[in-house]
């Protein structure tokens, strides 16, 4: 059970997001009913996740990935199973899921230089964001333009956030989507 | 060096103008973590959104929320971050002092703090360590001063700053110069426990006026 409330029915302030969430994920998620009773941030935060979860200058079955590595790197779960059921969705194999693990990513045959160059970013994020060098920087900026790095910069980030302030909450979401997503 | 270009205002498109053109009116600039997100208005719009609404009175107010970006960020050792909400801190009336008390768990003894502020702080610092370690007898004390809403602002602030002070110092995104001069604080009290942050804050000190 959650730290806090879990808003059911929601009042009328935050009668829009609850709609904007159950035309994004096909239901409204219990994070979204978490943050219900503070509808501010039950708005901005929603609306920043929608943004992230879908196709974008990356395409959404990396950024699932990309998510379960920064997950995994920074050892919170929130999502980790509903995250997982994405990124096959999406197309991943079960092996490029299971190469996320640990430093199995370094030497594996099931991802590309720019893909690797990414989890590499993840992992440094995790341990100490102060020390991104050119040795990381360098094959990033060799495989995706300026605002996919941004975009991925800010799917990390977003995911170090969402994934410690709802393990903190109790927030279980299974299923993210009741809908299909291709 | 920024890992990526700041798209200054007058290179902007709409989106991204209007998002620079709020930040200027709630902070007297654009400052350059605001130019980075240009490189993707449609990210830097939804995200920036969720700091507007930490930076301001909310379910509790602005300044308890100060607290805990500076706890937070000063924990991630973001030169970037603490340097300007030492400033912002200290305008919403938190003196040095207490910022400085809010290292380690120095909090915890001094006499500048609430109890509910150090249930907050407390909870801040296993949020930050590890979300799994936070005991009951905190959550028992949080729960004494807070309720459900402000406890969703308490944790949706403490993980934006993880987000944004990772976010800023893993794309290399510089002080801007207004701050060069200012006194740190809280890494005076207690300097950076990373070797890179070390660097950085020796840097900023170098380029102080005062130095």
């Amino acid at each position: 059970m959650p730290a806090t409330a879990v808003i059911e029915t929601p009042t009328a302030d935050i009668e829009a997001v609850y709609r904007d969430a159950a035309e994004h994920f096909g239901h409204v998620p219990n994070f979204v009913k978490v943050l219900g009773t503070n509808p501010a941030f039950c708005r901005s935060i929603t609306d920043l996740t929608i943004r992230l979860l879908q196709e974008g200058r990356v395409s959404w079955a990396f950024k699932e990935l990309v998510i379960l590595k920064t997950l995994r790197a920074t050892g919170v779960y929130y999502g980790y199973g509903a995250h997982e059921r994405l990124a096959v969705e999406l197309g991943n194999s079960a092996d490029r899921i299971g190469d996320l693990h640990n430093a199995l990513w370094e030497d594996s045959p099931h991802f590309s230089p720019a893909e690797r160059a990414v989890f590499a970013l993840v992992e440094q994020i995790a341990e100490d964001a102060n020390d991104v060098g050119d040795d990381i920087w360098d094959p990033l900026h060799a495989g995706w333009d300026e605002g996919q790095l941004l975009e991925l910069t800010a799917v990390i980030t977003t995911f170090v956030n969402l994934g410690r302030m709802f393990d903190t909450l109790g927030v279980s979401d299974p299923a993210l989507f009741a809908r299909p997503v291709v | 060096m920024p890992r990526l270009p700041y798209i200054e205002p007058d290179e902007a498109d709409p989106v991204t103008k209007q998002v620079y053109d709020d930040a200027e009116a709630r902070f007297e600039m654009v400052l350059n973590i605001f130019k980075i997100t240009g490189n993707a208005p449609e990210i830097a719009q939804p995200m920036w959104q969720v700091y507007f609404d930490i930076l301001q009175d909310g379910q509790i107010p602005w300044v308890d929320k100060e607290l805990l970006i500076l706890k937070s960020t000063k924990m991630g050792d973001c030169l970037y971050c603490v340097t300007q909400h030492e400033v912002v801190a200290g305008r919403l009336g938190v003196s040095p002092e207490k910022q400085a008390d809010i290292v380690g768990v120095e909090y915890r003894a001094s006499s500048h703090y609430t109890p509910a502020e150090v249930a907050i702080l407390d909870l801040c610092g296993h949020v930050v360590v590890d979300p799994e370690s936070v005991p009951a007898e905190v959550w028992r004390r949080v729960r004494e001063h807070y309720d459900d809403g402000q406890i969703v602002e308490v944790v949706a602030t403490i993980g934006a700053y993880l987000q944004v002070s990772k976010f800023g110092d893993a794309l290399g995104v510089q002080l801007e110069e207004v701050w060069h001069g200012h006194e740190p604080v809280l890494f005076a009290a207690e300097p950076p426990t990373s070797s890179a942050s070390r660097q950085h804050f020796e840097h900023f000190l170098a380029q102080s006026p005062s130095a």
